[in-house]
Parts: structure tokens; C-alpha cells; sequence
């Protein structure tokens, strides 16, 4: 493997980070959005968002970025591939992150909850000053789990001809013949990259457990 | 006349949990200024009443006055009543504070940060004078020292003492407990009574869910048993823990080999 | 032409993705619940150097994304002379990547099984296979099943990548319709029916699981 192909390697992990992080943008607090309007049951918007949740879900990236970036533009809204996988990335987590952040809304201790109500705070007050400084540290864990699937699902974008990792790799393959260095360098690549975020939440725990003595109640 | 009201008045409250009868008809009055003990065996409804109280549970009917005034609905105009919003119904709470079996403390907020929480954010009180008087409440329950602590850094007395200073600092007419040493280990039960029994002398209106008869009978100037929904005892604790009126409280009482 | 009408006249071509995909998935899940049963015993059984190769396979195989593992087995493994047509390569791709999932989930929940049960299946004179097979196996089968239903939904989401390796599934289906007659509505909605349709045969699956657990756990 030459210094060029490697380069063009890791200009492909520039590509997945770069969108990973895009989507989690969007769709961390995506997720959370939904998972309020499910938890104050909204009626109708809780069951259309019960619908999306169970829909993306069963539906693989794959089949959902070739609909995003071929059906889309039928109806009037052309998107270039990256916008599009960003678009998808986005769309395909935020159910995930939904149902994370509602686990933690609902496992969230109702004897705190009840403390509040019991002093009068109404349900957003106690939202904003009891459950959300409490609720992110219970839900990292599962969050970054997700994060290090949606790194691991981004090889899906390729298919709408985005150049990430796995694209880079197989391409550098194709021309040189010798497809297993690549490969080899690719999985190095993944491994340090879900390497480094496990160890972030690692820390990010430690320290969240030195201060208030739980990492999750 | 508000002021020669009690300042808690059940009028024959009931609760239903999907149908399942939870209590029925139970009325009581607490005085001002009085201590009630309300006990009776488990699953009697002790908890359930005491929750109708602030309403964190809603009786399915009968009342709750607080100091004259009822407790979740609005009297309407045209005569009847409407349930009360959700900010009257937190502003109503305010008026009673309440303790719970297993502290509820926040994690997320130190010791002072617990005590001031609601005053600041829901009374809208200066935090400065939140905080001062957050010290004061702890300093008398004996915890001065350990303000700045988090919650999981202190023994279960202690975290009881905190929710107790936590209630009072919303300066309540009324406050609540249900069974507050039930979950603490024996050597600490006797710190977090003391501070009741004080409480009490002070002349704070107090209605005490417990199992610790020793403490009732000290401390109570009513005791309400309950049995299978219903109140059927009240009165004066002497009266209730030598002579009791029923066969229920006598065989209740006989398990605490009184 | 109206694209449902497109797809209808082309069913053959989505019955076949979909009968390419479900037989992909059922002989996977074949394979590897054996195979990763197999691997949660060395985890937690195996002398030392051979539990730590096992888990520096898995733990590797978990790192690195479905297509890149089989990119490796359809182009890189025929240089070391493995040839697969795309079908194999990917039945091998889906199973291999699958026991790692599995095995995973098999060794937690066999570590999270209270130890007391085994204790007593011990002093009642069980042997080890017997123990294994009537006391320890079910009691994982049925603490694992929500997790491995997961895994059975996120397999069968993977298997659409197989379509960049030309195995014709149903996401090769939808795609190679829309490609030669312009209409991506009606083939992706079909498409993603379909995969719908499975993954919730799964939960269905999985809930009945469940129900027999809850009725011999609470
Ligand atoms: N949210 C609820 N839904 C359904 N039933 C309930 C609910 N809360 C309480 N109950 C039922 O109401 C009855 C009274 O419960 P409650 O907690 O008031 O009893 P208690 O006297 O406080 O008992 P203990 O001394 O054990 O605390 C019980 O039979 C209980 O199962
Ligand atoms: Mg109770």
C-alpha cells in the first residue's frame, strides 16, 4: 500500500467522523424531542412517533438512504450525497436515541419526581431542574453504544457513492489488486476510532461517578 | 371562620386504584399546631391518604381542606368546583411539605443544594436569603458541616435529616411523613425522632405515617388507625394505647407487645 | 406506468430478494447460535490463553463495520484462495459477524444467572452436560431472548448491505427496479414493507419468549 492510498484512507475516516458526528448532532437531540412528546403522551403526535420509532427501526440504512436520496428529489427537495447521508444518518439514529432517552425518562426515580411535585414544582420546572441534569448521565452509556453503531452503520452512505472508510478501502483494493492491506488498514482505522469514544465515555463516567457517587441512579 | 378551621380536614374521602377501594370515607381533622400519628397495619391505606393530602394521589371523592381552604379544586362561580391547574396546583403544595420513607434526596444537588431547590425555583425567594436560611434548618438538625456534601456521601439518618430541613425550608402549614425512619438502620432511627419530636414541641402541625409506637404515643395529640381503608379509631393516644375500642387495634397492638 | 404496478409486474424479482434474504438470515442464525453458544463456553470457561484469543476475535469483530467484513470475505479472502459466490460470502459474512453479537449476549446473561440454582442442580447429583442442557441452557435462552431478537432485527437490516457485493436481496430488488424504470417511490416502500413485515415476526417472536419467561420468573 502506497502513502497516497493511505492518504486517501484517511481522508475516508475524516468523511465517516465527520458525518458520524453530523448526525449525532441532529439526531441526539432529535431523539430526545421525541422521546418528550412521547412521554407527556401527546396524543396523536405520541403514536406517529411511536409509528417512526418502529418503522426506522426495522428499516435497514441502507434501503433508507437510497429512498432519502432517490425519492426525495421526486418530491422536490434535491439533495447532493452527503446532505442526503447526513440527512439519513440523522433520521436513522434519532428513533434509537428516542427510545434511549425514554428509558431514562421512565426508569427515572418517581420518588425524586414525586419530592418535586410535592414542593410545587410544575412538571417543566421539575423537568428542567431535577430530571435533565440527571437524565443525560444515566443515558451516556447507552448514547455512546449507539454513537459507536452509527460509526459502524455509516459504510451504508457508500452506496449512494459517498467516500468513507470502507469505500476508500475497497477502491484502493480494486485498483491495486491486493484488496487485504486495506482492509487491514481499515479495520485499524474503526478500531481506534470506537476505541477512542469507549474511552471517553470511560472517563466521562469516572468522574461523573466521583462526584455524585452513581453513574446512573 | 379560617382562622378556628383545622389546618387539614379530610371529609370522607375515598380512593379507588382501577376500581380496587383503597379508602373509604376517611375523615380527619388535625388541629393546628397538632401532631396526628396515623397507623394501622400494612396495605391500610396509611400511604395512599397521606398522598391524597398534597394530592399526589386525587381522592375519587371527598375533600381536603387546608387551613379552610380546599386542596385541588377551585370553587367555580356558578357553584361546583373545577379541578385545579397545574399552577395552582403546584402554588397549593407549596402550603404543605412532605417526607418521604426513602429521603428523595437529589443526587445531582448537594445538601444545600436540596434545601434550596424549591424555595429558590418555585418560591422565587432571593437565594442569598435561601441559602441563609437553608444553613440555620441545618444547622439545627446537625449538619451544618455537611452543606456542600452529596446526598450518597451521608448515613440514612442523616439523609433524613436533610429532607426533613428540605421540608421545612418552604416553611409549610403543614408537614408530612410517611414512616420517615422505616428504612433506617436501628441507631438511626432515635436521631431523625428527636428531631420530630422538637418539631413538634414548636408547635408544627405534623401528620406522621410510623410504626414506631413509642414515638406516637410520646408525641401524637391524635392517633388515626386505619384498617383495611377506613379510619376506625381516632382520638387521644392515651386513650388509644391503653384501652383500645377495637378488637382490630387490640390484636394491631398486641404485635408491638402493647 | 404507475410504480406499484411497475413492482407488481416485476414481483418475481422481489420474491426473489425477499426469499434471498430470508434464507440468508435463517441459515445464519442456524450457524451462528451454535457457533456463539459455543464461543459464550470458552469465554467463560476456557483456560486463559484460549479465552483471550476468543475474546480478541470477538472484541475485533465487533469493531469494524458488517460491509467491511464482507468486502474482506468476497474480495479479500479469494487471494488467499477462499472463493464464495456473493450468496456464500455472504451467509459466511452474516454468521461470522453474528456469533460475535451473540456470544457476547450469551456470556452476559449467563454471568448475570443467579449462581444458587446451579449450586443446587450440583448437590442433587446433575452431571455437567446435564446441568448444561436442563438447568443452565434454558435459563440463558429465555434471559437472552429480548437481546438476541435485537440482534435477529439488526442482522436482518445488515443483509441489505449484501446487495454492494451483488447478492440479490430485497434492497437489490427495490434498487435495480427504481434504476431501470425511474420510479424509487413504489420499490423502496415495498422495500422497506417488507423488512417491516420480518422484523416484526421477530418481535412477536420475542414477546412470546417473553411471556413464558415472565410466567416462570414473574
Ligand atoms: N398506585 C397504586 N395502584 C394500585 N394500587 C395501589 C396503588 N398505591 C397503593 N395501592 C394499593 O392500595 C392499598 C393501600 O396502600 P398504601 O400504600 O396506602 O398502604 P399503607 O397503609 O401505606 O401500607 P404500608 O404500611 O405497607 O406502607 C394497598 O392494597 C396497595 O396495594
Ligand atoms: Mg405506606
Amino acid at each position: 500500500m502506497t502513502w497516497a492510498a493511505f492518504e486517501t484512507l484517511l481522508t475516508g475516516a475524516g468523511t465517516t467522523v465527520a458525518l458520524s458526528l453530523a448526525g449525532l448532532a441532529i439526531g441526539v437531540p432529535l431523539g430526545l424531542a421525541l422521546a418528550l412528546i412521547r412521554w407527556a403522551r401527546i396524543p396523536v403526535a405520541d403514536q406517529l412517533v411511536a409509528t417512526y420509532v418502529s418503522l426506522v427501526r426495522a428499516t435497514p440504512l441502507l434501503t433508507f438512504v437510497l429512498f432519502v436520496f432517490f425519492v426525495l428529489p421526486t418530491m422536490g427537495l434535491e439533495l447532493d450525497p452527503v446532505p442526503a447521508a447526513i440527512v439519513t444518518l440523522a433520521l436513522n439514529t434519532a428513533p434509537f436515541n428516542c427510545e434511549i432517552w425514554r428509558a431514562g425518562l421512565t426508569n427515572f426515580p418517581r420518588d425524586q419526581l414525586e419530592a418535586a411535585e410535592a414542593c410545587g414544582m410544575t412538571r417543566t420546572l421539575a423537568f428542567r431542574r431535577i430530571v435533565a441534569p440527571q437524565l443525560w448521565r444515566v443515558c451516556l452509556g447507552p448514547l455512546v453504544s449507539e454513537m459507536t453503531i452509527l460509526l459502524k452503520a455509516t459504510p451504508a452512505v457508500a452506496v449512494i457513492g459517498v467516500v468513507e472508510i470502507t469505500r476508500a478501502a475497497s477502491r484502493i483494493g480494486a485498483a491495486t489488486y491486493d484488496p487485504l492491506p486495506p482492509f487491514l488498514a481499515a479495520t485499524v482505522i474503526y478500531t481506534l476510532l470506537i476505541a477512542v469514544i469507549v474511552q471517553a465515555q470511560r472517563v466521562i463516567e469516572a468522574l461523573i461517578a466521583r462526584r455524585y457517587g452513581y453513574a446512573a441512579p | 371562620m379560617a382562622d378556628a378551621a383545622p389546618a387539614v380536614s379530610a371529609r370522607l374521602v375515598c380512593k379507588q386504584f382501577d376500581g380496587i377501594e383503597v379508602l373509604r370515607d376517611v375523615s380527619l381533622d388535625v388541629a393546628k399546631g397538632s401532631t396526628a400519628c396515623i397507623v394501622g397495619p400494612s396495605g391500610s391505606g396509611k400511604s395512599t391518604f397521606l398522598r391524597c393530602v398534597n394530592w399526589l394521589e386525587q381522592p375519587t371523592t371527598g375533600q381536603i381542606l387546608l387551613n379552610g381552604a380546599p386542596m385541588g379544586v377551585v370553587p367555580s362561580p356558578k357553584g361546583g368546583t373545577r379541578p385545579m391547574t397545574a399552577k395552582e396546583l403546584a402554588l397549593a403544595r407549596t402550603r404543605v411539605s412532605m417526607v418521604f420513607q426513602h429521603f428523595a434526596l437529589w443526587p445531582h444537588l448537594t445538601v444545600l443544594g436540596n434545601v434550596i431547590e424549591a424555595p429558590v425555583h418555585v418560591l422565587g425567594r432571593p437565594r442569598d436569603e435561601a441559602v441563609e436560611d437553608a444553613r440555620r434548618l441545618l444547622a439545627r438538625v446537625g449538619l451544618e458541616a455537611k452543606a456542600d456534601a452529596f446526598p450518597h456521601t451521608l448515613s440514612g439518618g442523616q439523609k433524613q435529616r436533610v429532607a426533613i430541613s428540605r421540608a421545612l425550608a418552604m416553611k409549610p402549614e403543614v408537614l408530612l411523613f410517611d414512616e420517615p425512619t422505616s428504612a433506617l438502620d436501628p441507631e438511626m432511627v432515635g436521631e431523625v425522632l428527636e428531631v420530630m419530636r422538637d418539631l413538634a414541641k414548636e408547635g408544627m402541625t405534623m401528620m406522621v405515617v410510623t410504626h414506631e409506637m413509642a414515638f406516637a404515643r410520646d408525641v401524637a395529640d391524635t392517633i388515626a388507625f386505619f384498617d383495611a381503608g377506613r379510619v376506625i379509631e381516632t382520638g387521644d393516644p392515651k386513650a388509644f394505647f391503653t384501652a383500645p375500642q377495637t378488637d382490630r387495634a387490640r390484636r394491631f397492638l398486641t404485635r408491638y407487645g402493647i | 406506468m404507475n410504480g406499484f404496478a411497475i413492482v407488481w409486474q416485476e414481483r418475481a424479482l422481489f420474491l426473489e430478494g425477499l426469499w434471498n434474504t430470508v434464507s440468508l438470515v435463517v441459515a445464519a442464525i442456524a450457524i451462528s447460535v451454535p457457533l456463539s453458544a459455543l464461543g459464550a463456553v470458552v469465554l467463560v470457561e476456557a483456560p486463559r490463553p484460549v479465552a483471550r484469543l476468543a475474546r480478541a476475535l470477538i472484541d475485533l469483530t465487533r469493531c469494524v463495520p458488517f460491509l467491511l467484513l464482507a468486502y474482506v470475505i468476497y474480495y479479500g479472502l479469494p487471494q488467499l484462495g477462499l472463493r464464495f459466490d456473493a450468496w456464500w460470502a455472504g451467509l459466511v459474512t452474516m454468521t461470522l459477524y453474528n456469533a460475535a453479537y451473540l456470544a457476547e449476549i450469551f456470556r452476559s446473561a449467563w454471568l448475570a444467572l443467579p449462581k444458587e440454582g446451579f449450586e443446587a442442580a450440583r448437590a442433587y447429583g446433575f452431571r455437567p452436560a446435564t446441568l448444561y442442557r436442563r438447568i443452565v441452557l434454558p435459563q440463558i435462552a429465555y434471559a437472552s431472548a429480548p437481546l438476541v431478537g435485537g440482534q435477529i432485527i439488526v442482522m436482518i437490516k445488515d443483509s441489505a448491505l449484501l446487495m454492494i457485493i451483488t447478492v440479490r436481496e430485497i434492497s437489490f430488488a427495490a434498487n435495480s427496479i427504481n434504476a431501470n424504470y425511474f420510479t424509487p417511490f413504489a420499490p423502496f416502500v415495498v422495500a422497506i414493507g417488507m423488512y417491516w413485515m420480518l422484523s416484526l415476526i421477530v418481535e412477536a417472536w420475542v414477546r412470546r419468549v417473553a411471556s413464558g419467561a415472565r410466567l416462570r420468573y414473574g
